[in-house]
């Protein structure tokens, strides 16, 4: 029989402290101002937007718009444009090309006061076409007097006006060739004419031609403030949707509500941490608290796998049914320890020495926890394949049982699902090596060998 | 050690059990579900404001913008200390971008001392809703085909295909409880349901694995001669203490995390964490006292069949 070597179980126990501490804590060094993140913390991880305030919708074209694959994916690279524009870089965008959908979430900026998701999807869901058209009013259902549109411009920027004595901002266009050339040909055309730039349906200015432009540049004026100019720049540089982008489905939830339901869920986690701690030692004695410190490593790599332990992997967004999820893991992880201790109290009874106990304890107990384990990770599969992100491994897996539906907007449930699966596969390393380990080098202490610990007789 | 005859008490539980679905039948004919939005459609919009709002007032400018019958719902939120005003939409029509922005702004107009504020929106779109609900219920579905199938693997030994059909059956025994709770205690049928269902089905069969593989274990103990009455009773008797105390366990735990929920009145907890304690209970019931017997039951019934 293999003996655990009796320094084992302190080795174990440090293990697990460091790992629990720095998957609390994170590990950062600092040159002077400048942080580097080398391990992820407890702070590091992402919260979902049901916790810290967000906004979740489902686009779609206009009914009777028959779009194409192309342009669904157009309209994908431009709504992610307009995303980091806004300066919202953890957003999700998935398309969803046969059911012509595009899910996007996002969360509200760091430091926001407005909360305005009425406006944000607004914005988001614009077509933004941008065009310079002939004439002061124009008809602008008609094509025909187009001269050029926000497709012909390389780059636009806020520059300031100083020609009228005043510095007003302006946005200031970049032409491409075939811009240029339109632009030119008009302007020398529409000598002491007019020619009004449009956004969408909406009217931003009207200049009045003085004289040709063959430069190539061009410039909106149209009494901006910088913030405004810089709005137009940004959304003429994000280009424009090949149509509106309309939606029915969509959810937001200001951050202050999500954040009184995160404590709540994070206190209530370490009372019911406390209480199975309790209920845990009483029943079970030292295979009881060995058993915590175990569940304790298992909840601390819960943590390392969502808030992406070590920098260089993702994080991993983290939801009220998320949180719900660890809870369940940790129940699980209870349970595969009840079964040993209580198998080791059961070979106690027929009189097996200490040693013999608890090892046929262990032995005995591993199928059940096993089978177990199995039939949860497959639940946890399941779900994290029928509602998580199309293309990820486990929704390719389950394409035969879900091509019929579209990806789904239960974004909370595909945490759930990744908690789940992740605890329960730490409690395999916990409960079946950890805490086992520890036991057996334990038992082999002096004080440790009294059967009354484990559950037996008092000698 | 206390020894109970689970199988000659399976006529007891199988009348409790029946009782039990049958009313939960009988309130889903004349209560009937509340399906949530997220599975049918429509929307909640809930606002928060400043100072003391005329509700009265507010509820008929909401009307008059929607030009529909809204209901209407006052609470404070305990975590955040806001104070709140949710409203419904009636039936299953959702507002579009356009239509959210007048009703909010005209609501700005009229009540500019009280600066009402959207806090959440919760709009879907019917087809969206339910084809959430039908991926959710295939994600069942498929669950508990793989989970027969695992079961009859792993247990091939003593009867598997048999045994995974029963853990199934003392599975949706256990989903159709949680299904009752939901529907006697008017919670509405939403997102969190889908994730007490799979968490019940994942646990529930964890729990008669547990017994299952304590049979396997006897059969090789107590020999092919044993009785299967004794066999599965004595099984069910040995890891009865660890059902119990693992059932215990877990339900405390989210007893705890149902009353912090309830302090922080943080519905979206409550409604997961009070129908997963029934269901944990239902769980571990069903584990040990319908699985094992209705399994002998089905053998025995098999046994005789071949012996006439």
């Amino acid at each position: 029989m293999k003996r655990v070597g009796k320094p084992v179980f302190f080795i174990v126990l440090l293990l697990i402290a460091a790992i629990s501490t720095l998957s609390i804590t994170g590990f950062h060094t600092w040159y002077g101002d400048m942080k580097t993140t080398h391990i992820k913390g407890a702070d590091d991880i992402r919260w979902g937007i049901d916790i810290r305030g967000g906004v979740d919708v489902t686009f779609s074209p206009p009914a009777g718009y028959n779009a194409t694959k192309e342009e669904m994916a157009s309209a994908e690279s431009i709504i992610k444009v307009r995303m980091v524009s806004q300066n919202i870089t953890d957003y999700e965008v998935y398309t969803d090309f046969d059911k012509n959908r595009i899910i996007v979430r996002f969360p509200w900026k760091e430091g926001e006061t407005e909360y305005n998701p009425e406006k944000a999807i607004q914005e988001l869901g614009e077509t933004a076409w941008l065009t310079f058209r002939e004439g002061q009013t124009p008809d602008i259902s008609d094509p025909g007097n187009i001269i050029l549109e926000g497709k012909n411009v390389v780059s636009a920027y806020v520059g300031a006006d100083t020609s009228t004595g005043t510095s007003e901002p302006v946005v200031v266009l970049e032409f491409d060739t075939e811009g240029k050339a339109a632009f030119s040909e008009a302007t020398s055309r529409l000598v002491g004419g007019y020619i009004s730039i449009w956004m969408d349906e909406n009217f931003i200015s009207a200049p009045y031609v003085k004289q040709a432009i063959t430069s190539g540049d061009g410039i909106i004026q149209g009494s901006f403030t910088v913030a405004t100019a810089k709005d137009l720049a940004d959304k003429i540089n994000a280009g424009a949707l090949p149509f509106r982008l309309e939606t029915d489905n969509y959810n937001s939830i200001s951050p202050t509500l999500g954040q009184g339901a995160k404590e709540a869920m994070v206190m209530a986690g370490i009372i019911a941490f406390a209480v199975i701690a309790v209920f845990m030692i009483l029943l079970y004695r030292l295979p009881g608290a060995v058993a915590m410190i175990g569940l304790t490593g298992q909840l601390a790599l819960v943590i390392a796998s969502i808030s992406g332990f070590f920098a260089a992997f993702p994080s991993f967004t983290l939801t009220l049914p998320g949180i719900a999820g660890i809870i369940l893991s940790i129940g699980v992880g209870v349970d595969a320890n009840i079964i040993t201790a209580e198998r080791i109290k059961e070979e106690l009874k027929t009189g097996k020495t200490l040693d013999g106990a608890v090892n046929a304890g262990c032995k005995r107990a591993f199928t059940a926890i096993l089978d177990g384990n199995i039939t949860v990770i497959i639940v946890a599969i399941i779900l994290m394949g029928a509602f998580g992100p199309p293309g990820s491994f486990f929704a390719k897996l389950l394409t035969p049982f879900f091509f019929m539906f579209g990806p789904s907007t239960a974004g909370n449930i595909y945490s759930f699902g990744y908690t789940l699966l992740m605890g329960v596969l730490f409690n395999f390393v916990m409960s079946i090596f950890a805490s086992r380990m520890m036991l057996k080098s334990i038992s082999r202490y002096a004080p440790f060998r009294k059967p009354w610990l484990y559950g037996g007789e008092k000698v | 050690m206390t020894h109970i005859d689970f199988i000659g008490n399976f006529k007891k539980y199988c009348i409790l059990s029946i009782v039990l679905v049958a009313v939960i039948l009988a309130a889903t004919i004349f209560v009937g579900p509340q399906l949530a939005i997220e599975f049918k459609g429509g929307s909640i919009i809930t606002y928060t404001y400043d100072g003391e709002m005329d509700i009265g007032a507010f509820q008929s400018r909401v009307q008059e913008l929607t030009a529909q019958e809204a209901a209407f719902q006052q609470s404070k939120d305990l975590a955040s200390g806001i104070e709140t005003i949710v409203v419904s939409l009636p039936g299953s029509r959702s507002l579009n971008a356009d239509q959210m922005i007048s009703l909010s702004e005209g609501l700005a107009e009229s009540f500019p001392e009280n600066n009402p504020r959207t806090v959440s929106i919760n709009n879907v779109d019917p087809t969206i809703g339910a084809e959430f609900l039908a991926k959710s219920l295939v994600a069942v579905a498929v669950a508990s085909l793989l989970i027969i199938i695992f079961v009859a693997f792993r247990f091939r030994k003593i009867g598997g295909v048999s045994a995974g059909v029963m853990a199934v059956i003392a599975l949706l025994h256990d989903v159709i409880i949680v299904y009752g709770v939901f529907i006697i205690f008017r919670i509405s049928i939403d997102a969190n349901f889908i994730a007490v269902v799979l968490t019940i089905l994942g646990y529930s069969v964890n729990d008669t694995i547990v017994i299952y593989d304590r049979v396997r274990e006897n059969r090789r103990l107590m020999g092919t001669r044993a009785p299967l009455a004794d066999l599965v009773n004595t099984s069910i008797n040995q890891s009865f203490r660890r059902s119990l105390n693992t059932s215990i366990t877990t339900v405390l735990a989210m007893v705890v995390v149902t009353i912090v929920a309830m302090m922080y009145n943080v519905t979206s907890i409550i409604s997961f964490s009070f129908p997963m304690i029934l269901g944990l209970i239902s769980g571990a019931y069903s584990s040990i006292c319908i699985a094992g017997p209705l399994w002998v039951k089905w053998r025995q019934h098999k046994m005789n069949a071949q012996a006439a």
